[in-house]
């Protein structure tokens, strides 16, 4: 998030820094909004261990187990990708948002920046929620790339899929809607672990 | 190794420190302050205290965006883009300076630090978040609530629309040259009787 706004303030030009203040003022939300779904994943595995909260899965998949983090998870996966429904930042109605003044060299590095962060995401999703290597006949590294770019594949559909709202509604719908059922989703779970 | 690492971050984060106070822009300033933290986070994971060290880099990268947001929504400079003085009350600001780094420094010098290594594979996270959530949770938790209420409550009272009136009425934004003309939209009753377009 700070680099995409320093990526959009840099420039010293209106539309990117536009791009880069919407940016944050949405984006924020949707980082609390994953924190509080991983507390979730980690819960049950009593460790913030990766290794520990996919042994933690071997039973039920987190996705069944909390039916609320995946999707919940994946706003974040579409804020911190810039992508569809929570792209403020490269929006194309500011003519690119904060790449807006960027070519060559400079734009393939953002753009490639950008794939990583897919990647990066997807594989913590597959893990968090999908029980990582968890999986029958095939080998665990296998289990593990077949999840990642399922979850890849699903990002970018829903970034396809969904429209993006006006920034002031999408912020309601943050801070009202997904944040409490963040909340909600911690209690089940915390609910669930308890005895 | 060690010792090198710790002298180049100490380095760092005493120049980015210094230039938060040189630099002219909000947004220069916070993202200084910033590389200034987080170069005293990693001080903290090489004394052994990941925890406190990670969180303290993840806590001001956060919190400097969140600054950043807080300059749009309640700055009459906005987006800290007009040029502006970090400093004032300068023979104070100077004194108060001298006076607290020397009563640091003598602090830090003169008293007799105990002598208390940590051992090998001791879990300090571990012995961290049973403090936390122990013997210390009323303080924290009273300690973190009140902070929440003095936020909301500087929001309520700086916000544009406040109770009693628009807070920014008769308010005039800095000049984009040191005693130019203010920057900006001017206030619609009274105020500039120059009109200056902004950018």
């Amino acid at each position: 998030m700070v680099v995409v706004f320093l990526h959009g303030w840099s420039p010293n030009a209106p539309f990117p820094l536009i791009g880069a203040y919407r940016y944050v003022a949405i984006a924020l939300p949707a980082m609390l909004l994953s924190m509080f779904v991983l507390i979730g994943a980690a819960l049950p595995a009593k460790s913030l261990s990766v290794v520990e909260v996919v042994e933690a899965q071997r039973g039920l998949w987190n996705v069944v187990r909390q039916p609320l983090g995946l999707p919940l998870f994946m706003a974040l996966g579409l804020a911190i990708t810039l992508r569809g429904p929570f792209d403020y930042a490269d929006g194309a109605e500011l003519a690119g948002g904060t790449s807006a003044e960027e070519s060559g060299p400079a734009l393939a590095l953002w753009k490639f920046a950008r794939a990583a962060m897919l990647v990066a995401f997807s594989a913590m999703a597959a893990t968090a929620f999908l029980g990582g290597h968890l999986g029958p006949v095939l080998p665990g590294p296998v289990w593990l790339l077949l999840k990642t770019l399922a979850v890849m594949a699903a990002t970018v559909a829903a970034g396809r899929f969904f429209v993006r709202m006006p920034p002031a509604r999408m912020l309601t719908l943050l801070w009202v809607v997904l944040l409490p059922l963040s909340f909600a989703s911690l209690a089940l779970v915390g609910v669930e672990v308890l005895p | 190794m060690t010792d090198a690492l710790f002298l180049a971050l100490s380095a760092l984060a005493i120049w980015s420190g210094w230039r938060v106070f040189r630099v002219d822009s909000m947004v220069r300033a916070s993202f200084q302050l910033m590389v200034s933290f987080i170069a005293v986070g990693l001080i903290a994971v090489l004394l052994a205290a990941p925890y406190i060290g990670i969180a303290t880099i993840f806590m001001m990268a956060v919190e400097m965006m969140v600054m950043a947001l807080f300059m749009v929504m309640f700055m009459m400079n906005p987006a800290g883009l007009n040029p502006m003085v970090m400093v004032h009350q300068h023979r104070f600001a100077v004194a108060a300076g001298i006076v607290a780094f020397a009563g640091l420094s003598a602090a830090a010098l003169l008293s007799d630090l105990p002598s208390n290594p940590v051992p090998q594979g001791a879990d300090v996270v571990r012995a961290l978040g049973h403090e936390l959530l122990g013997p210390s949770m009323l303080i924290f938790e009273t300690a973190g609530v009140t902070l929440l209420a003095t936020m909301i409550g500087a929001v309520v009272l700086s916000a544009r629309s406040g109770r009693y009136s628009d807070s920014d009425a008769g308010s005039v934004p800095p000049g984009l040259t040191p005693g130019g003309a203010p920057a900006g939209r001017q206030p619609e009753n009274g105020g500039g009787h120059h009109h200056h377009g902004g950018h």
